[in-house]
């Protein structure tokens, strides 16, 4: 039974890594620029998509698809910036939400017409069902990559903002952007760049969600809906706190669904609202 | 001439902050605008620093016309501020906070070293939040931070404000380091003592208008009273 | 913009009643066929009418209503079903399932602003489609039919759902009317412009908001019940899917957002679009999500809105949140 338990919690683990890294960029996103990207799933669920079409592309190791989806989807959040959500950028957030809610549906949408609606997934062969045996647990050794990938994302970008002077203007102009000016930043620069890193940071998970299990056209709902609850169980504005809050999810889905096998997203989505009821007046979206 | 305005009309909205205002800096100059609240000292220095966007007139700029340009454009080519209210990163460290004044990469004799060596106070700070430390060290903060954007034009936004005579004092003594090494400083301050003492010459501001100009030494206190609250 | 101490003025009374008395005459004058469209579009009307009460005026945007729809429908076919009761009558029991749902969600959901409470609300509408998708008494995933429907003649069925989706749209627009124009509804406008200065005055921001939501809940749960009980089929992807926002928001943004009108405008031009469009699978969807973010930028005001600016304006009441945002 132990061994049961404990096997839940680690691979609840490892899943958690996922969805932190998913609410990461979504974190990442509001932090610096007060955006909340209704399309953030969405584009979670592009970056599996590219991948899949890369498949047969590509001479090695699936996990050579990451950093070249990375790169493109890095791309596609800067345009999404630049092009888009820079001209409501302010104070109020309802033009921002409306925008991206509308992109998500237009999104989700086409992808059926490129894609098709049926269920994908990034074929990784042999990798999907390998497992080495610790201590009576059995860890696949998938999901134990994918940990490790998040984590090492995580901590780089925790050395790009705190050791790095890009670093340091990304800080100042999510505190100030009309001072950062004064000083020859311009924010709507460091706006395109925040937001192309929280997209890519967020399309690396969707391409290693997709090596794990399928996904369609469908699926960003799912993954907005994780990646806003690990932002608000971890704290508006932490990075380590997303990692934490994925933790919570990613273990609550696995207990959850070693009892229920069919509820899908159910139980996180329980916990979520738990710790909405007893967290303290905090969590009232503001930037601690 | 370093700077130089010429029928700068600023709005704030449908608010007309500045009426057909003249004046000019030339390099080495330390000078300062003086006025009470209201006055137009800020809007003044927004104008030059690209923050008040709404305006009219023209302001040239070591030879370059800034009139309509962007407030990083002009920070890079040599205007830094010390902002009214100092307007510290809350995110960063004392050290992150001067080495923002790098982002404008203008070369330079300022350093952070430099910075350290005209105040030493904030040696043992580097490492703090910029929020956590008193109100003389945050202005001195401010001011390295601008002094690293190695300016050719420093503008310095009511650095008294909130301070102690003793601490205004030892900031004050900094300007003579920033005359010698060749930056001009345009000084808005509400203390009339204080600007007219460390400065070559003054801009008194009225309503919005200029009601004196010239050096300190040239009038007595009670005409410059006049020129301040209005006869 | 002068406030009226009447809730509702003169001439305005004269057109709702002209309005409500030939809507409701319409059996006799109107082909039975046309009847059921009407129906279906005034019942969208009115889910409009209560996003719009919510995120127009209170500045509320919620991506969860769907729940609402769910819910009223499921408890009316509930209700009606295991009672044996006339659908008719379930119609306000479904209102009052979600007005004591939104009750129940208001002390928590308050406390999020903004996104986070968009998002919530739709992490809610989830949570009850996999608890109602997963409830074999509620008919799992397949749903349940309005056994009940059958017992009434197919004319009278019909005209029944017709004149409870003319009262329910007649009564959001009134409803919305005066509220707007009563001291809660002041408040309202003062609390989505600063909900900060507005508590400094005095003003009740928590219980203003709840009045705005319990309303919004009960109008777009009493619609959806209509709906499905004209449907005679409630299944759970479809009365929980988050389409039914994503109509509510193409209607209230085209339209205009935060104007008794531009729903008016916006759902004609959502049936008419969707008359052309019927064929073209997912294109009609794609082509909602651009507009409705296009229209955020280019056209905050809406159609509605639009015209209005050339001077002409029907209800004397208008509140853009949009146009505080100056760029």
């Amino acid at each position: 039974m132990t061994v049961t338990i404990v096997g839940l919690l680690v691979n609840g683990l490892f899943l958690g890594s996922l969805y932190g890294l998913i609410g990461l960029g979504l974190a990442f996103a509001f932090g610096v620029m007060r955006v909340v990207n209704v399309a953030h799933g969405e584009f979670v669920i592009l970056a599996a998509f590219i991948g899949v079409t890369l498949v047969p592309y590509n001479p090695a190791s699936p996990l050579l698809l990451v950093p070249v989806v990375a790169a493109i989807m890095f791309m596609v959040g800067w345009s999404l910036q630049a092009f888009l959500l820079d001209r409501v950028v302010g104070k109020d957030q309802m033009p921002a939400l409306l925008i991206t809610f509308g992109l998500s549906v237009a999104l989700r949408n086409v992808f059926v017409e490129i894609w098709g609606a049926d269920s994908k997934s990034i074929v990784v062969g042999a990798l999907k069902f390998s497992s080495i045996e610790v201590l009576g647990i059995r860890l696949g050794e998938l999901p134990m990559l994918t940990f490790a990938v998040a984590v090492a994302l995580f901590v780089g970008l925790q050395i790009l903002l705190s050791k790095t002077s890009l670093g340091r203007v990304i800080r100042a102009t999510a505190d100030d952007a009309e001072t950062v000016q004064l000083f020859g930043v311009g924010p709507r620069r460091i706006y395109a760049i925040s937001m192309g890193l929280a997209v890519s940071a967020s399309a690396v998970a969707g391409v290693l969600f997709a090596m794990r299990s399928s996904f369609n056209p469908f699926s960003g709902v799912e993954r907005l809906l994780i990646a806003f609850e690990v932002v608000i169980i971890g704290g508006v504005g932490s990075l380590w706190g997303a990692l934490l809050g994925g933790f919570v999810l990613g273990v609550s889905q696995l207990v959850g669904l070693y009892f229920a096998p069919n509820s899908g997203l159910l139980y996180p989505h329980l916990v979520f609202f738990a710790i909405l009821m007893f967290a303290p007046y905090g969590i009232s979206g503001q930037r601690q | 001439m370093l700077l130089k305005i010429d029928g700068l009309n600023t709005f704030y909205g449908d608010f007309q902050a500045l009426f057909d205002i003249d004046s000019e800096i030339d390099e080495g100059e330390i000078v300062a605008v003086i006025g009470a609240n209201g006055a137009g000292k800020s809007t003044l220095l927004g104008s030059i620093n690209g923050l008040s966007t709404k305006k009219f007139g023209r302001i040239v700029f070591s030879g370059t016309e800034i009139t309509g340009a962007g407030a990083d454009v002009i920070s890079r080519l040599g205007v830094a501020t010390v902002p009214e209210g100092r307007k510290l990163f809350p995110s960063l460290t004392v050290a992150e906070n001067l080495l923002m004044g790098n982002a404008v990469r203008r070369p330079g004799p300022w350093t952070i070293d430099r910075v350290f060596e005209l105040f030493p106070a904030l040696v043992e700070l580097r490492n703090r939040n910029a929020t956590k430390i008193s109100g003389g060290q945050q202005q001195m903060v401010a001011i390295g931070r601008a002094l690293l954007a190695n300016p050719k034009l420093l503008l310095c936004d009511e650095i008294s404000l909130g301070l102690s005579p003793k601490v205004v004092g030892d900031i004050y003594q900094c300007f003579e380091v920033i005359k010698s090494a060749g930056t001009s400083v345009l000084l808005v301050e509400q203390d009339v003592m204080r600007a007219c003492s460390a400065a070559d010459r003054f801009y008194c501001l009225l309503g919005g208008k200029v009601s004196l100009s010239g050096s300190p030494d040239a009038f007595d206190k009670e005409r410059i009273s006049r020129a301040y609250f209005g006869a | 913009m002068r406030y009226s101490f009447r809730l509702l003025r003169p001439p305005e009374v004269v057109v709702l009643a002209v309005a409500a008395a030939a809507l409701f005459l319409g059996p006799a004058w109107i082909d039975i066929g046309y009847l059921r469209l009407i129906a279906e579009i005034l019942f969208v009307f009115t889910m409009a009418q209560m996003w719009n009460l919510l995120a127009g005026y209170v500045g509320l945007v919620s991506f969860g209503h769907q729940a609402f729809v769910g819910i009223g429908a499921y408890t009316l076919f509930f209700v009606s079903n295991s009672l044996g009761l006339s659908p008719f009558v379930c119609v306000p029991l479904a209102g009052l399932g979600c007005v004591l749902t939104a009750a129940l969600l208001s002390p928590f959901f308050f406390r999020l602003r903004d996104a986070y409470f968009s998002i919530a609300m739709w992490v809610f509408a989830e949570v009850v489609r996999i608890i109602v998708s997963q409830s074999a008494a509620l008919g799992s995933v397949y749903g349940m039919p309005l056994k009940t429907a059958r017992q009434i003649d197919r004319i009278w069925f019909t005209w029944g759902c017709y004149w409870w989706s003319v009262g329910l749209a007649l009564a959001s627009v009134v409803v919305t009317i005066v509220l707007l124009r009563s001291r809660v509804g002041l408040g309202l406008i003062a609390i989505r412009e600063n909900d900060l200065a507005a508590k400094s005055l005095g003003i009740n921001v928590w219980s203003a908001k709840l009045v705005a939501f319990l309303i919004s809940s009960l109008g777009s749960g009493m619609a959806g019940a209509g709906f499905y009980m004209a449907s005679f089929h409630v299944d759970p992807g479809g009365a929980f899917d988050v389409n039914w926002v994503v109509i509510m928001l193409f209607i209230v943004l085209l339209g205009g957002l935060g104007t008794v009108e531009g729903p008016v405008v916006g759902t004609a031009v959502y049936f008419i679009l969707r008359g052309f469009l019927a064929d073209t699978g997912n294109w009609y969807l794609i082509g909602m999500g651009v507009v409705a973010a296009l229209s955020v930028i280019l056209a905050p005001k809406g159609i509605w809105g639009a015209l209005s600016h050339r001077g002409i304006e029907l209800v004397r009441l208008r509140r853009n949140p949009m146009l505080s945002q100056r760029r």
